[in-house]
């Protein structure tokens, strides 16, 4: 039998303890095999790497069993937990030394004029006029912590990274987000700025 | 004088009005993002269309750098098992 005709879910939750050991092992497996194909070629990630995070996304998978839904095959979400487990844990590693005095510090720093430096303003007036409420909106309408988050997302930090840094949750933090980038959409609407005028500004 | 790093970039401006135009009021969170980015990745393979779900899948990918590395990833993945 092909691994994708296997009714994953009963053969993991097997009454018979020989045949579900034998289920878990092959997703165990399995999860490795795919761990190695989309880990290919990185230089940060061994062979014991990858049989940590296909250890770890193995326990992540069985722990969540019961939300499976069905709506993909089981082998396709299995994956996408365990890339979810190992791409988490490469970037912690990758911005561990970052400091949240240095995130906030960082985020303060959005606020001054020179932090967006002149050439990004373009000969546009268009441009110019949405960099400016820009800066304007980033200084009067979001707290410390959403400048620092919304700033460590464009320098490519880890979304898990910045909410461990502001100790909240990742939910909580998202909505964090969520509610800066409207704040900012809201503030730039009332400045006469227009969908169209963000979508063509930066093409 | 700011050093040039300590400065946003024409690209990363640009990277948060792009965010700006993609906000909606309501959206996925990482969470939600990964309960259904396994049925949409099949979906792209299969070239179906979007439903409202997936859609907002979509809109959260093009939002979520982390979430979009992973699914390129799981695209891997499904293509080396085609």
């Amino acid at each position: 039998m092909t691994q994708s005709k296997i009714d994953w879910p009963a053969a993991l939750r097997a009454a018979d303890s020989g045949a579900q050991a034998a289920a878990v092992e092959a997703l165990r497996e399995l999860l490795q095999n795919g761990l190695r194909i989309a880990l290919n070629g990185r230089g940060d990630v061994s062979e014991a790497h990858l049989e940590d995070f296909a250890q770890e996304s193995l326990l992540r998978v069985l722990a969540r069993l019961d939300q499976f839904q069905g709506r993909s095959q089981f082998t396709t979400w299995a994956q996408a937990i365990a890339l979810n487990v190992a791409f988490t844990e490469l970037r912690r590693k990758r911005w561990q030394d970052v400091s949240l005095d240095a995130l906030l510090a960082d985020g303060e720093r959005m606020m001054e004029p020179a932090m967006m430096a002149d050439d990004v303003l373009g000969a546009e007036e268009d441009r110019t006029r949405l960099v400016v409420a820009l800066r304007q909106a980033i200084e009067n309408d979001l707290t410390p912590k959403q400048r620092a988050a919304i700033l460590g997302e464009l320098r490519e930090m880890p979304f898990d990274q910045i909410v461990e840094l502001l100790g909240t949750s990742r939910s909580a933090g998202y909505k964090m987000l969520h509610d800066a980038r409207r704040a900012l959409k809201q503030r730039l609407h009332e400045a006469g700025v227009t969908g169209a005028d963000i979508r063509n500004a930066f093409n | 004088m700011k050093k040039k790093d300590q400065l946003l970039t024409r690209e990363q401006v640009g990277g948060i009005v792009k965010m700006l135009g993609l906000t909606t009021d309501r959206e996925f969170d990482c969470r939600e993002c990964l309960q259904h980015v396994s049925e949409f990745a099949e979906a792209q393979l299969a070239q179906s269309p979007a439903n409202h779900v997936l859609a907002k899948v979509e809109q959260h990918l093009a939002l979520c750098p982390e979430c979009a590395e992973e699914f390129v990833a799981l695209m891997k993945i499904l293509q080396a098992a085609q």
